[in-house]
This record gives structure tokens, C-alpha cells and sequence, in this order.
């Protein structure tokens, strides 16, 4: 062996004895944070979590992650207005994910292939829980308890589960098959359903709640709020949801010669369309609230779901927005007309927002019917003494626990300010939740996420695309039994689904593995204990942060490293 | 492998940089995962106990992982040709691209490195980062013993490929002749020549590859210049004018591009050059964490062309659909500092640069023909489980 008088060698790889973790003052971690799209959603569905499962080619793992929350995807993605595509932190970008045709398509997929419920943990002691209702909120709390072993029994005073999904949403909108298959799947968890079975008639609220162990209350809104303008009401009006459960109901609906609806919810868009469509010749809606536009606020826009609201322009119904019905004109007991007056939602002194009619602004309309579709109560008809009068349950905190009933629960539209599908499940959900933790002697607990704000992503690894939309039917085939919007084909589905950034949620895209110049992340074959398949290796990481800036969907953060 | 204990020794004064703030996070917010493959909470669920605590300390994850930190890093499914330990400032560009070449090459290759940053921070002897061949040659003649190495190999009948690793400095300056004479003796050579744009070993000299009107200790922005006089050498061309089968252009902040070119270079039996444009916090005065932001943004100016050329012929560019202005990049930078003052010289300055990025622009058509919706052909797309390569 040649001795190196000028020279030296060094081993392979040695330079891993100097550990340079010391240099450090700040250091990466991972941070699993709640996604727009999963805070905006009243049922409480992580979007971003079944997009995930979508994107990684395992449709049926989407679908079950949607099933924890929601059992109803196919009735939510046809008529849920999607409040997370307006979270969605891919609108700042080019356009939101379609999530509700994502929703639909998955939904459509679980009945084609009848795809039975993903399982639950089950209860060590199961306990008899009644369900008042068998609305979206009924069946949604019904589920969650059944799928966790609690006997439950379901009632409702129609003949069939569905609440407003089955008596008062268009066909159009929402097939029967549709509701039938996913009511049909709920109900054969195990679920006692007796119909024809209204409480404070054939049931009784004090001996429910001596035969189980908790109640949950989701009777809606049944009771029309009375309605007159200025002390006068035409003698032969009738409410909106009245005449729209008839046409459900017979296929009947008045059909005079022009129409003024007065009110600007589902109710009157939906009522609007139908008349419309059995031949009135000239329909109007008079609200007050606003179309979308630059001059309207985004919460004094039509509480709709938005595409409903094209397609009922494009069918022809005339819009008055910010108006309001001022006088009804009559002849002796027949109307002729209204006045309508200009009006805006505005702060007075207190700060609180009130309607503002604008003197001068008057017109005339004239019609030869009126209807009113201005909202609803609960019917609290044998249960009076929960709502003390009130129009709703307000009283309820967030899981629905009634103050003073440790054993009553309630949710969905009876609460008064929910007023979407979605709304009730993920009341029933919860509530059904504390109800399991109440029956075991516990308290529910709060675990929630801070939202990932767009500039929290690194846009430069995302390329742009267009969103997918959905076929729709045109106006002149549009039917009364005919669904309008179709399903999303299979592979615009998969390309949607691609599209979703995956905000604060590891994609595995192995950015922060390539990109560290310190060897210092750690990629694993198996699942890292928060679920990615990353480490960082903090003896040699000198915290320089590039991982978290590079880092596409937030999912790093520097943190001060003591 | 020989190596003056005398150069080894040195460790890189600059280590100390700044500490890096990147996206801040409170104390304890990383205590929920769950991303991938777990059912997880949704934004609000009760539960019935108290969630487990989901550290991320090395130590909890390794356990959960069923081995030891250090045999996860055994299990890399990639080749770690330069490892951990080194004494690169934090967020070091130089680093980082020698690792995604080394990743890229593969184990069968030797090494001539030459002096300077990347020699000095992967061996401070007697330890080495290196974890294939490696020899030192110096600061000039990294070609020329890159040259004897390959000639060498060739002579006892190995087809190991022989890379050499030159700064901008060793390259463009002191080792240039070196490197044409490999060139033009048709040497089976890859040579890599770390762009960071000036010496900065010795403490951020100019070199001629340092840009137009950059601040150095030996270009100094003040009353008589605005930085830099003179322009960035177009070296790549002056490579392809010896009619080599390859010559290209890549940036860190591309990896996938850059390791197909490294490993298209290492298939051409000839001598094949790659610039690699990578950004040092300490010389041009960035934030560590901003790094491969800075090098995106060099190329999506159009400041740092990415090319291929084939004997003398532009064979390929990435493209940029909607380039960037040159102030963008300018203005993440202290070397670049002095273009945003009062002084009227700063705007025509700047306006310089802006002009040369679209003079490089329109010479190597970089808007892109085709109506291709992305920019720089999907090479920094992420997907769902990995970058596509
Ligand atoms: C025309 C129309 C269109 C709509 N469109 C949409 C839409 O597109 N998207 C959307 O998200 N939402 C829409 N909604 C709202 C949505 O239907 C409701 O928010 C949702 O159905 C509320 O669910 P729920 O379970 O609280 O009550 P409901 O669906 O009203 O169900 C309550 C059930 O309780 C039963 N019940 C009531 N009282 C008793 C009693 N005393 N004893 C026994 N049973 C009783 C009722 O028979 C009913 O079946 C629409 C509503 C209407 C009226
Ligand atoms: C002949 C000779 N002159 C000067 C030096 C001092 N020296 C060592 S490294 C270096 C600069 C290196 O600059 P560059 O090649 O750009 O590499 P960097 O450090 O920037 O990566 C100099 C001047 C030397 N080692 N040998
Ligand atoms: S239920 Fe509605 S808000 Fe929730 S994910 Fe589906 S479409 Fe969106
Ligand atoms: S991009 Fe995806 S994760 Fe982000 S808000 Fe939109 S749907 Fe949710
Ligand atoms: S890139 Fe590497 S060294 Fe830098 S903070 Fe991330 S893990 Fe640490
Ligand atoms: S950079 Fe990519 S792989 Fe790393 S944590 Fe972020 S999403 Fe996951
Ligand atoms: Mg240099």
C-alpha cells in the first residue's frame, strides 16, 4: 500500500456523523388543515378527502368516505346549492371543482353497483332511540345510529319516508328512483319505520321517551306562515308548498292566465317552473332578494340552488328582484294586480339589517293570481310545550340538545335556519353522535381544523383546466317527469375530479422529498402515523423551509424549533 | 481517493445564514394528520377519548414505521449519491442539484470535482458526502482530470461513466480551457457546471457568468456602476460551437426536467455538457426557503433559458406561456437591490434586464408554438403520487 504523502481519503456517506438538525431555529411539520370546501359543507363532508380517493383511481373508497357523513351523495349532488364549490380555493384560480356532480356521479355509481354502506364501529350496549321525522334529517340520524347498533325507530305521519325530498321537490330535479334506492339502503340497516304515525296523534312525545332512551326531532316546517298584504289576502289564495305538494302529489296545478309568486326561496322557483311549464303565459316572481350580479351582496342573493335560477330564466320566468308586493288591486273578492315598490335589505341604527321600501318607485303588475311562498313553521301540534310559542326550535345548541331535555334532540328545518338537505344530515349526523356519547354517559367534543386559505397553496404546480359541467336538457325537452341536468360521463368525471388541489392535505406529489437539499425527508413505503408517507428527518434538517414552500397544498409549515 | 487535507479542512464560513421563516405555524398545529388512505375527522366530530397526539417527532414516526430513522433512510427508493451531514448553507441550490444529478446518474459513475463551494461542503475530511468515486482535482482542471479518469477507464476496459463538477467560476473562468480541450478530444464525459452566478466560496466574487448588473463584493453597486458592467457569458453556445452531441440548460426548480437530461447525457458515449441554474441564498442575498421560487422565476422570465442543443442545433425548449416581468425575480434578491431605488440608472437597469429576457425569448422562440395549456411542458405538474417524471 502506497503511503499518500499529499493526500488524503474519506469513507462513503460519512458526512451523516455531522449532524446538522443543530443549525436549525425553525423546523417543518406537517399540517392536516381543513379544506374550504369541507368547512362550507352544512352535512359536514370532507370534499377534499373522497376527491382523494377519487383521484387515486378507487371510485367505491370515495363514495364510503362520503357515506360516513352523508348516506343520501346521489339526493345531495342532484339538489344541494353547494356552498363548497363557493369555498372552493380553486375559484381563485380558474373555476371550482363541479363537487356536487362528483357527489351525483359517485351516488349514481353506489346504486348502479349496489354498493352496501361502509361499516361502523358498533356500541357496546345498544339502546332504543326514536326518530320524529323521516326527512333528511330523520333518515340521516336514523342511519348513524343504526350503523353504530342502536335500535331505532323511525316515524313519520306520510305514508312515505322522504320528508320534502319526496313531497315537494320536482321530479325534474330529483328522480323517485333516486330517493327510493337511497331511503332503500338506509331502512335496510335495520331500522323500524312505521308510517301514517304522527306524534300527537297515533304517537304520544311522553310515551316515546319512555320507551327509549333518547328522542330526535326533525319535523320540518309544515305550518304555512300566514301571509296578507297590508291586512287584505284574496279570498281563494292558497300557499305556495300547498300547491306544489298537489302537483307532486296529482299532477295538478292551477294554470290562469298570468301568475304572481311572492317569495324567493326553492319553493317559488320550483312552483314558478311548474306553472310555467302546465301552460300559464306569463309567470312572475316578486322578492326581495337579489339576482347575481355586481350590485348584489352575496348573501342578498336568491337562496337557491344557482343553476336552478339560469335554468328558470331561461325557461321564461320574469324576475322582479329587490321588490316587494306593496297592495294587492281587486275587484270586490278578485284580484287584478299588485303594486310592487323597490326595496333593499339595509343596516339602521342598530346596525341590524331591515327592509327599506324606496317611495317613488311603485308599479303595477297585473295578474289573475297571487300566490304567497314566503316560508314556513313548525307545526308543533303535540309538542307544544317544547317550542313555547316560537316559530322554531332556536334554543338548541349545535349538537340539537333542547336546554332542560337531556334525552330530546332536534335538527334540520325545525331549527328554523337551516333550510337545505344538507343542512338536516348534518344535523341528524351530529346529533346522532351526541346522542351515542350521551347514551354513554359523555359529552361530545369539538375537533375542528383551521381552513387552508388560498395563499397557503403553490399554485406553480398546478396547470389550469376547465371545469366540467354537467348536460343539462334544452328548454324545449324539458318535461315535467324528466330529470333536466344529466350525469357527468365517466371519464369528465375522472378529468373533474383531478382538478382538485387537494388544500392542506398531502397529495404524495413527493415535492418536499425531491426538493430538500438536505436529504432530510424521509419518504415511506408504509403510512407515516399522520397518515403521509413523509418524515422529516430532523437530525440533519437545517430548517430552511424550502419543503414548505414548495410544498403545493400547504400541508408544511415552519414552526419555531426549540 | 486523494485530497488535500489542506482544502478539506475548509468548511464553509457562511454556514450560519439566516434562519429561514417560510409559512409559520403556531406551536402544536401539527398535531392532526391524517391526509391519505385514513378516514379523517371531519371539521367537527366529538369523540370519545381525547385524540391520540400524532407527533411528528423522528423518533414517534420512525417506531410507527417499524424501523430506526436511519434504516428508513437505507430504504430510500432512490439512489443517495449525496448524502446528508453536508455543510451547505440552509436552502442551498448547489446542493440540491447535485443531489437530483446524483440521483439521476445512478451508482456507476466516478467523479472530478472541482474546487469550490460543492467540493469544500460535501467533504470536510476526513468525513464525505459522496457516495460514489469522487476525487478533487483543482480549482482549473477539473476537465483535464476528468479527461485522464475516462481515459484511464477506457484503457482497463470499464464503461463506468466519468462526470465532472465545476462552479460557474471553475467553468466559465480558470477551467474553461480545460473543458475545451476535453470537449474537442471527444472525451466520454458529462460535465455539470454549478451556476450560481459568481465565486462564492471566496466570499461572492464576479465571475463571467455573474448577470448583468448583479451586486458582487468585486462588482459592487454605488455611485460609479449599478453592479455588474458587463453581461453574463452565453457559455452554453460557446459549448455547442464544438459541435458536442449535447448541450443543454436546466434549473433546480425543474427536477423532472432535469433528471431526464442528466440521464440523456449519460447514455451519449461523447463529451455532453449540462449549465445548472441554481440559486445561493448567501450570494444573492434570498431567503432560503424561496429558493427554488427564485430559480422557477429566473427561468420563467426568461433570464435563464432552458435549452437543448444537439451539435450546434436548438433541439428542444421548455416553454413559457406568460412570461413574467424581470422585476418579479429582481426584487427577491439583495443583489439586485439597487434597481429598486430613486436613482434613475436603477429603472434603466432594469429595464436592461427586462430587455435581455426578451431578447432570450424571442432568439429561442420560448413563447412555444403549439396552443399547449402548460407552461414548461407539465414539468412542474404535480399529480397524486408523484411527479411525472
Ligand atoms: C319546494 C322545495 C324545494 C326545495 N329544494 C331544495 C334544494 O334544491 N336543495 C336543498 O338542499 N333543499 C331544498 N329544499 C329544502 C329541503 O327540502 C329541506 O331543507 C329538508 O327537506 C329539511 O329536512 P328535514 O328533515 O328537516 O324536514 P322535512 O324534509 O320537512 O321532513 C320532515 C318530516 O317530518 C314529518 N313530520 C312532521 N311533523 C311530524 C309529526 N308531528 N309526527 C310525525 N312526523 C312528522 C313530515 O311528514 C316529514 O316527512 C326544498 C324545499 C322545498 C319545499
Ligand atoms: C488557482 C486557484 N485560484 C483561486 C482559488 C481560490 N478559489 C477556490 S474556490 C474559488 C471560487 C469558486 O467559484 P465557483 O467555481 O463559481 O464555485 P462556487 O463556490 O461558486 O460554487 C476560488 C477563487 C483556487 N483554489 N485555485
Ligand atoms: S352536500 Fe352539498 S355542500 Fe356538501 S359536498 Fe355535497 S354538494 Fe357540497
Ligand atoms: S380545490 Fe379541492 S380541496 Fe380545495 S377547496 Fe376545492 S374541492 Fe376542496
Ligand atoms: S427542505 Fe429539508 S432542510 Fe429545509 S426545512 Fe425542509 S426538511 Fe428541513
Ligand atoms: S410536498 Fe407533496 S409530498 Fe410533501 S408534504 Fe407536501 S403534498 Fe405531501
Ligand atoms: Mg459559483
Amino acid at each position: 500500500m502506497p503511503v499518500l504523502t499529499r493526500g488524503a481519503y474519506a469513507e462513503p456517506g460519512t458526512s451523516l456523523a455531522f449532524k446538522t438538525g443543530d443549525w436549525r431555529t425553525m423546523r417543518p411539520v406537517h399540517k392536516h388543515w381543513a379544506a374550504p370546501c369541507h368547512g362550507a359543507c352544512p352535512a359536514g363532508e370532507d370534499a377534499q378527502e373522497w376527491l382523494a380517493r377519487f383521484q387515486e383511481g378507487h371510485p367505491r373508497e370515495a363514495w364510503e368516505t362520503i357515506a360516513h357523513i352523508n348516506p343520501l351523495p346521489a339526493v345531495t349532488g342532484r339538489i344541494c346549492p353547494h356552498p363548497c364549490e363557493t369555498a372552493c380555493n380553486r375559484t381563485h384560480y380558474d373555476s371550482p371543482i363541479a363537487i356536487h356532480a362528483l357527489e351525483r356521479w359517485l351516488g349514481d355509481q353506489a346504486i348502479l353497483n349496489n354498493w352496501s354502506f361502509p361499516g361502523a364501529q358498533g356500541v357496546a350496549e345498544p339502546a332504543a332511540v326514536a326518530v320524529v321525522g323521516a326527512g333528511p334529517g330523520g333518515l340521516s340520524c336514523a342511519y348513524q345510529l343504526a350503523r353504530r347498533g342502536h335500535k331505532v325507530t323511525l316515524i313519520d305521519a306520510l305514508p312515505e319516508p322522504g320528508g320534502l325530498l319526496r313531497s315537494a321537490i320536482p321530479m325534474t330535479r330529483l328522480p323517485r328512483d333516486v330517493l327510493d334506492a337511497e331511503i332503500g339502503r338506509i331502512l335496510d340497516l335495520g331500522i323500524t319505520f312505521k308510517p301514517h304515525t304522527r306524534l300527537g296523534d297515533e304517537a304520544d312525545l311522553a310515551r316515546l321517551r319512555q320507551e327509549h332512551r333518547a328522542v330526535f326531532l326533525a319535523p320540518g316546517i309544515g305550518l304555512a306562515k300566514n301571509w296578507s298584504v297590508g291586512g287584505q289576502v284574496p279570498t281563494d289564495h292558497r300557499p305556495a308548498l300547498e300547491l306544489l305538494k298537489e302537483f307532486i302529489a296529482h299532477g295538478k296545478v292551477p294554470t290562469p292566465a298570468s301568475v304572481i309568486i311572492h317569495g324567493g326561496g326553492n319553493t317559488a322557483v320550483d312552483l314558478a317552473r311548474v306553472m310555467k311549464r302546465a301552460g300559464v303565459a306569463e309567470v312572475h316572481l316578486v322578492t326581495a332578494s337579489g339576482l347575481p350580479g355586481p350590485d348584489t351582496e352575496p348573501g342578498d342573493i336568491l337562496n337557491v340552488v344557482p343553476r336552478e335560477l339560469h335554468e328558470a330564466i331561461e325557461e321564461g320566468i320574469i324576475f322582479h328582484p329587490h321588490r316587494t308586493i306593496q297592495r294587492l288591486l281587486m275587484r270586490g273578492s278578485k284580484l287584478m294586480g299588485i303594486e310592487m315598490v323597490s326595496l333593499r335589505k339595509l343596516p339602521g341604527a342598530s346596525g341590524r339589517k331591515s327592509r327599506v321600501a324606496f317611495e317613488g318607485t311603485e308599479t303595477i303588475l297585473h295578474a289573475d293570481m297571487v300566490i304567497p311562498a314566503i316560508g314556513e313553521n313548525v307545526d308543533p301540534t303535540g309538542f307544544e310545550a317544547l317550542l313555547g310559542g316560537a316559530p322554531y326550535f332556536r334554543p338548541a345548541d349545535e349538537w340539537g340538545r333542547l336546554p332542560g331535555h337531556p334525552d330530546l334532540f332536534v335538527g334540520g328545518d325545525a331549527r328554523g335556519d337551516r333550510g337545505t338537505a344538507a343542512g338536516a344530515i348534518g344535523d341528524g349526523r351530529k346529533a346522532a353522535e351526541a346522542i351515542d356519547l350521551f347514551l354513554a354517559g359523555q359529552e361530545p367534543v369539538h375537533q375542528r381544523r383551521p381552513t387552508l386559505p388560498y395563499d397557503h397553496l403553490n399554485m406553480a404546480y398546478y396547470e389550469p383546466a376547465p371545469r366540467r359541467e354537467p348536460p343539462v336538457l334544452p328548454v324545449e325537452q324539458r318535461t315535467d317527469s324528466d330529470e333536466i341536468e344529466g350525469p357527468l360521463p365517466d371519464a369528465e368525471a375522472r378529468a373533474e375530479a383531478n382538478r382538485c388541489l387537494s388544500c392542506g392535505s398531502c397529495l404524495a406529489c413527493d415535492n418536499c422529498w425531491t426538493y430538500c437539499p438536505d436529504n432530510a425527508v424521509i419518504k415511506t413505503i408504509e403510512q407515516a402515523q399522520d397518515g403521509s408517507h413523509y418524515v422529516f428527518d430532523y437530525e440533519y434538517c437545517k430548517g430552511c423551509g424550502m419543503c414548505a414552500t414548495e410544498c403545493p397544498c400547504g400541508y408544511i409549515v415552519m414552526e419555531e424549533d426549540h | 481517493m486523494a485530497k488535500t487535507p489542506e482544502t478539506a479542512k475548509k468548511a464553509p464560513s457562511k454556514a450560519a445564514s439566516k434562519p429561514a421563516k417560510a409559512k409559520t405555524a403556531k406551536a402544536g398545529d401539527a398535531k392532526s394528520g391524517g391526509a391519505k388512505g385514513k378516514s379523517a375527522a371531519p371539521a367537527e366530530t366529538p369523540s370519545r377519548k381525547v385524540a391520540a397526539g400524532v407527533g411528528t417527532a423522528p423518533g414517534v414516526d420512525a417506531q410507527a414505521l417499524g424501523g430506526e430513522l436511519a434504516e428508513l433512510r437505507r430504504r430510500q427508493p432512490r439512489f443517495r449519491g449525496l448524502e446528508a451531514g453536508h455543510r451547505a448553507c440552509q436552502g442551498c441550490g448547489e446542493a440540491l442539484g447535485a443531489r437530483l444529478v446524483m440521483e439521476a446518474a445512478g451508482p456507476d459513475v466516478m467523479v472530478a470535482n472541482a474546487t469550490g463551494c460543492l467540493e469544500v461542503f460535501t467533504t470536510p475530511w476526513p468525513q464525505s458526502a459522496w457516495r460514489v468515486p469522487w476525487i478533487h482535482s483543482l480549482f482549473e482542471n477539473a476537465a483535464a482530470v476528468a479527461s485522464g479518469m475516462e481515459a484511464a477507464l477506457k484503457a482497463r476496459g470499464h464503461r463506468t461513466k466519468v462526470m465532472a463538477f465545476g462552479g460557474d467560476g471553475s467553468t466559465f473562468d480558470i477551467g474553461f480551457q480545460a473543458l475545451s480541450g476535453m470537449l474537442e478530444r471527444t472525451h466520454n464525459v458529462l460535465y455539470v457546471c454549478f451556476d450560481n452566478e459568481a465565486y462564492m466560496n471566496t466570499g461572492i466574487q464576479r465571475s463571467s457568468s455573474t448577470p448583468h448588473a448583479a451586486a458582487t463584493t468585486t462588482s459592487p453597486a454605488g455611485s460609479q456602476r449599478m453592479g455588474k458592467r458587463h453581461l453574463k457569458k452565453d457559455l452554453l453556445q460557446i459549448i455547442a460551437a464544438h459541435h458536442v452531441p449535447y448541450a443543454a440548460s436546466a434549473s433546480v426548480a425543474y427536477a423532472a426536467d432535469l433528471r431526464r437530461k442528466v440521464r440523456r447525457a449519460i447514455e451519449i458515449e461523447g463529451p455532453t455538457f449540462l449549465l445548472l441554474h441554481v440559486p445561493c441564498p448567501l450570494g444573492w442575498g434570498h431567503d432560503g426557503a424561496k429558493t427554488i421560487e427564485i430559480a422557477r422565476l429566473a427561468v420563467q422570465t426568461g433570464l435563464f433559458p432552458v435549452v437543448e442543443l444537439e451539435r450546434n442545433e436548438l433541439a428542444g425548449v421548455m416553454p413559457i406561456r406568460q412570461p413574467r416581468p424581470v422585476s418579479d425575480y429582481l426584487k427577491l434578491q439583495n443583489r439586485f437591490r439597487h434597481l429598486f431605488g430613486n436613482d434613475h440608472r436603477a429603472r434603466q437597469e432594469r429595464e436592461h434586464l427586462q430587455a435581455l429576457a426578451d431578447h432570450n425569448i424571442a432568439t429561442y422562440h420560448l413563447l412555444g408554438e403549439e396552443p399547449d395549456p402548460l407552461d414548461t411542458e407539465g414539468a412542474d405538474t404535480v399529480r397524486r403520487g408523484g411527479l411525472i417524471a
